[in-house]
């Protein structure tokens, strides 16, 4: 190592600091020991290093820096606090507002048993242009058709009922249950294309909610035709036609 | 995981000595404490990641630094000079007696130097790091970083007191 190479690594060398283990440096430092003028100038380089540094050291912080950092960022942590607490409750309402959708869908769901819908429901079959599964005017038939198919067939009708003809029947489904429905003719003239204009549904019971108890038959007006409902035994009834309440209550 | 430092401790024990390079490398007492404070935000963010509680402070030092090439990198750029082509351009820093040197003429001289000395030269005298601390701040090889001190404290005593510090002719520009 000669005197330049000394000077060069000498001019990164901070005394007091882990630079003084480096082997180049100790190296260039027992070199100083030996040359005179190496000694002068790292005495020299020295003094100005210290002058320097000490200009660097005297580079202050403002005033409050400190108290602003840390006050600043207990603000922020609030915030992120809030966002956290606004984030967890949006996430509640959002579950709140599915769970009463939920609980409204399913209410629906159970709401669309009730025996206004099964009404609604049955008048619409009626009313719509029908295919009779069987069409016959022998009741025993139709009776033999209807248990054939598991659908209700031990009815029983008024007596004005039975002295109506019947014209054949259907096998309908209210919520996945068999509806039989049974078609008269009640001798009126009829619009061409059509062959009843009287019509009986029956189902159990059980399957439709609000379905009334035992008692004389509730008249109601649904859609286009009169009807009356009742139950009898484990049956209920739906009997429809168009007209009034007294034109009903004569085939009760 | 460095977690389980407390945030006024940390700030209490570095907020100085990262002011103090942040101030040396912006000159502007502003833009050294937000790059100081914007430094703590990021701890506070990210520190937890950070797995050796002794590399603390050499993180919140690479982290300032990061962010001041960040901020540089959004100003407009003017283009880049050689300094031994513009030396004559350049405003004269008076060759003065480093006793009387003030801070500012100090920072003043820094700023004259390219941008690759300033930081190294900075942090080697607010001789807070190793120089292998230093390189990992830099993010460059301690290789590196020698190269560019031993260029950068010469041309800053050159601008200081009209002379090199060693002496030799000029060194041959940073790998």
């Amino acid at each position: 190592m000669n005197r330049d190479d000394a000077k060069n690594i000498l001019l990164l060398y901070r005394p007091d600091t882990v630079d003084v283990v480096d082997p180049q440096v100790t190296e260039a430092l027992s070199l100083v020991k030996q040359d005179a003028e190496l000694a002068a100038w790292l005495r020299e380089l020295g003094a100005r290093q210290e002058i320097l540094r000490a200009k660097f050291r005297q580079i202050q912080a403002p005033a409050g820096l400190k108290e602003q950092i840390i006050s600043e960022q207990a603000a922020r942590e609030k915030i992120i606090v809030w966002r956290r607490v606004a984030a967890l409750t949006a996430v509640a309402a959002a579950v709140v507002v599915l769970l009463t959708l939920a609980v409204f869908r399913f209410q629906s769901a159970g709401n669309d048993n009730t025996l206004a819908l099964y009404q609604n429901r049955m008048v619409g079959a009626a009313l719509r242009v029908y295919t009779m599964d069987l069409a016959t005017d022998n009741p025993v038939q139709i009776r033999e058709y209807l248990k054939q198919n598991h659908a209700p067939a031990d009815y029983v009708l008024p007596a004005p009922l039975e002295k109506v003809a019947t014209t054949g029947c259907a096998i309908t489904s209210w919520q996945g249950a068999k509806v039989s429905m049974i078609c008269f003719r009640t001798g009126k003239p009829l619009p061409p294309g059509e062959q009843s204009d009287l019509w009986l549904f029956v189902i159990d019971r059980d399957l439709v909610k609000n379905a009334p108890s035992a008692g004389p038959p509730q008249l109601a007006k649904v859609n286009q035709l009169i009807t009356a409902t009742w139950t009898q035994g484990d049956k209920l009834y739906l009997l429809g036609t168009e007209g009034d309440e007294q034109t009903i209550r004569k085939l009760l | 995981m460095a977690k389980g430092l407390d945030f006024e401790s940390l700030v209490s024990c570095h907020y100085q000595s990262l002011y103090q390079f942040a101030f040396s490398l912006t000159r502007d007492e502003a833009d050294a404490c937000d790059l100081t404070q914007q430094t703590f935000c990021i701890w506070a963010a990210k520190g937890h990641q950070l797995r050796d509680e002794s590399k603390v402070k050499t993180w919140l030092f690479t982290t300032l630094h990061r962010e001041f090439l960040g901020a540089r990198r959004k100003q407009v750029r003017f283009p880049h000079v050689e300094l031994d082509q513009a030396a004559a351009e350049l405003p004269v820093v008076p060759a003065i007696s480093l006793n009387q040197l003030d801070v500012s003429q100090l920072l003043a001289a820094l700023a004259h130097l390219d941008e690759i000395y300033r930081a190294p030269v900075a942090l080697f005298y607010l001789q807070d790091h190793s120089y292998l601390e230093i390189a990992e701040i830099l993010e460059v090889p301690i290789g590196t970083v020698k190269s560019r001190l031993a260029r950068g404290l010469d041309r800053l005593h050159d601008l200081l007191t009209g002379k090199s510090a060693t002496g030799t002719p000029s060194r041959p520009t940073d790998s």
